[in-house]
């Protein structure tokens, strides 16, 4: 077996590199891989029902891992590892992850292609800029979503009035009111014990974060946090000093990952064996319980693409079938909050990776880059197709069929993707609940979904 | 002319040896330097990111096409000066000089790199300070540089807030008007930019580049150095 100190170690010990050069090395061996594995993306098979592609992929990935290993960034060197360790730590991973207490404690489970387990939903704003007095409200409208198995937070501009900057010492006071003000949420929802899955989102330093992780603020035993890798396929020691601090409190922990497709791997696929490279590298240097993909195009800055959507189900599909992980995505759409385009492109990435094995992440709208534009509803709509689609059987191959429908409503418009409504143009503000206007919005597609194969009827 | 296009061909390509050959043809038949960096070089590296752009090309292509073209410039540059190419700044007389880097706290640097990259290929001297780059030491690289152009990225929220110190330490510095300042990266909005200060914004790489020269040349244009 191999330990973080071993990964220290050899963090300290392996072979030394020039970052430029390994950068390049990604792209070089990823595409020399991408040939001899012979991983082809076909166009029209957005979700593939390939099980020997998925396979090859894998095995490409884990070639990829085991002759790049992770780059440390602190020191310039190589973390590498052997087959065997890898197949040990794939061996021994985690099989299940509890969140949450009492009657909102949820356990995560693996997840095969084509399940009728429903995936676990994790729903958060995933950071999305919102002003201090509306966090509250922002993140409670995910918590309290009936189908929310944890939740996460959005990014107060300001705390206590003042802009948070990394590495001062208003990054630890945001931190520790971060985790105040999600329990606070998570009361005002009727959850007080509902799992928080990742505590700290608006602290890059890890002394913000360790000094907020802690019970008297309002974190639980079950909740977590993401130990983001940097792409592609690096490490540093200040993500490590936070599994260090996770060994000995006991909290969850995921690996958070994302590939940038175009970027310094190449294509989707390179970048898809690449993306399968990174939760091994989660898995062994982090100790990742669970793994969370947010893969995303260079140009457009979200994953309903339809690349990005055959990237997200192919290495679904490799890594589930190949592995036990428990492995997530999050679907990042172009569109933003309250538009029908936001729909379709959250019922599109939901498909792909449903029918894939993974578990959701929900969600990030409008690129991830506007503030105040993101709410309880994407998750809402992300988390009930999910659990239709689950509950229907859909196949793989039904599922391509559907999803070129879906992407026939909106692929020529991501370039020109609609902001959508702010959080307060959605939400009535006192009663957290969404406007009318929204949940018409949500029927009308639901009507065009259900047209196209989907069905909601069991909700 | 025939050799140019055949730079324009071998750089598109991302074909080194092919770039340093006709860099080293051009020295010998005694071709303006600068004319064949503009001419051929430039030309090709335009069309490669034009294809970067509708993502034909993705960033090891760019790379290696950037890397083959600063081979052949740097076969042309000592012979710059003759051509009397004297005075202009950037590299091979190109459009100026750019300090970049990741914003203080900021360790992610692919789409600097990328505009780097883009950079480096319109013919800017480009001088990248890596990452999570304190904004007091853009500011003394580029007095030390007489640098035209500050670029810096961010993207996160955190670290963005950064952006809105460089150019007010650029002001107290007494140092604002001697500077462009750019900023990009995932969270920065236009509107932010422009709360920041900065003169500034690219959404992508190609659109950082345009943005880039327009600055350059209206501060040439506008300001006396």
């Amino acid at each position: 077996m191999i330990g973080f100190w071993d990964v220290y170690k050899r963090s300290e010990a392996g072979p030394f590199v020039k970052e430029q050069e390994f950068d390049r090395q990604v792209g070089a061996v990823a595409a020399r891989l991408v040939a001899e594995h012979e991983i082809h993306f076909d166009p029209q098979q957005v979700i593939p029902s390939d099980d020997a592609l998925a396979d090859r992929v894998f095995a490409a990935g884990l070639a990829l891992f085991l002759e790049l290993g992770i780059y440390c960034r602190d020191t310039s060197r190589l973390i590498k590892f052997s087959p065997e360790e890898v197949r040990w730590a794939l061996q021994h991973a985690p099989r299940t992850v509890t969140y949450g207490q009492g009657p909102d404690q949820r356990v995560m489970r693996h997840r095969s292609v084509e399940d009728p387990l429903p995936p676990f939903c994790l729903n958060t704003p995933v950071g999305c800029t919102v002003a201090e007095e509306r966090f509250v409200a922002m993140v409670q409208s995910y918590a309290q979503e009936p189908l929310s198995d944890t939740f996460s937070s959005a990014f107060s501009q300001t705390v206590g009035g003042r802009p948070i900057k990394s590495g001062t010492p208003q990054e630890v006071e945001a931190a520790i009111w971060n985790v105040v003000k999600l329990r606070e949420a998570a009361r005002a929802a009727g959850r007080p014990l509902i799992g928080i899955h990742n505590l700290i989102s608006n602290a890059e330093k890890t002394d913000a974060t360790l000094a907020a992780i802690q019970e008297e603020f309002g974190a639980h035993p079950n909740d977590g946090l993401g130990v983001a890798a940097i792409a592609e396929m690096k490490a540093d020691y200040e993500r490590m000093k936070k599994v260090v601090f996770l060994d000995h409190k006991g909290f969850n922990r995921y690996g958070l990952y994302g590939p940038i497709m175009g970027g310094y791997a190449g294509g989707p696929e390179a970048t898809a064996i690449v993306h399968v490279a990174h939760h091994f590298l989660g898995l062994l240097a982090f100790g990742a319980q669970w793994h969370d993909g947010f893969p995303l195009h260079l140009m457009q800055g979200c994953n309903s693409t339809r690349d990005l959507l055959w990237l997200i189900s192919i290495t679904g599909q490799a890594l589930t079938r190949n592995t036990h992980l428990l492995i997530g995505v999050s679907p990042f759409t172009a569109a933003g909050p309250c538009t029908e385009m936001v729909v379709h492109e959250i019922a599109a990435v939901v498909l792909a990776a449903t029918v894939s094995g993974l578990h959701l992440n929900l969600a990030a709208v409008a690129r991830n880059k506007l503030p105040e534009r993101s709410s309880g509803m994407e998750a809402r709509i992300g988390a009930e197709t999910a659990h239709r689609i689950a509950g229907q059987r859909i196949t793989r191959a039904r599922a391509n069929e559907i999803v070129h429908r879906i992407l026939g409503t909106y692929e020529a418009e991501i370039p020109k993707a609609p902001n959508g409504k702010r959080f307060d143009e959605c939400y009535d503000l006192k009663t957290v609940r969404p406007t009318q206007e929204y949940l018409d919005v949500y029927e009308r597609c639901k009507e065009r979904l259900t047209g196209f194969g989907l069905d909601y009827s069991g909700l | 002319m025939v050799l140019f296009e055949q730079m324009i061909e071998a750089t598109v390509a991302g074909d080194q040896e092919r770039c340093v050959s006709l860099a080293r043809q051009a020295v010998e038949q005694n071709v303006e330097p600068l004319e064949a960096i503009e001419q051929g070089y430039s030309r090709g590296m335009s069309i490669v990111g034009e294809k970067f752009s509708r993502m034909e090309y993705y960033l090891p292509e760019l790379i290696r096409c950037a890397d083959a073209m600063k081979a052949a410039v740097d076969v042309l540059r000592p012979h710059l000066g003759k051509g009397g190419a004297g005075g202009s700044k950037g590299a091979g007389g190109g459009p100026g000089t750019v300090v970049i880097g990741t914003i203080q706290g900021d360790l992610h640097d692919l789409g600097k790199n990328i505009v780097k990259t883009m950079l480096q290929a319109a013919g800017f001297d480009v001088h990248d300070l890596g990452c999570d780059v304190q904004v007091r030491r853009f500011i003394d690289k580029a007095e030390e540089l007489q640098a035209d152009l500050i670029a810096a990225s961010a993207i996160l929220t955190t670290t963005m807030a950064y952006m809105p110190d460089l150019v007010s330490l650029l002001s107290e510095m007494g140092l604002r008007e001697r500077f462009k300042v750019m900023v990009g990266g995932a969270p920065v909005t236009p509107e932010y930019a422009e709360q920041s200060g900065a003169d500034g914004y690219g959404e992508n790489a190609a659109q950082a580049v345009e943005v880039a020269k327009g600055l350059v040349l209206a501060d040439r244009g506008g300001n006396s150095r």
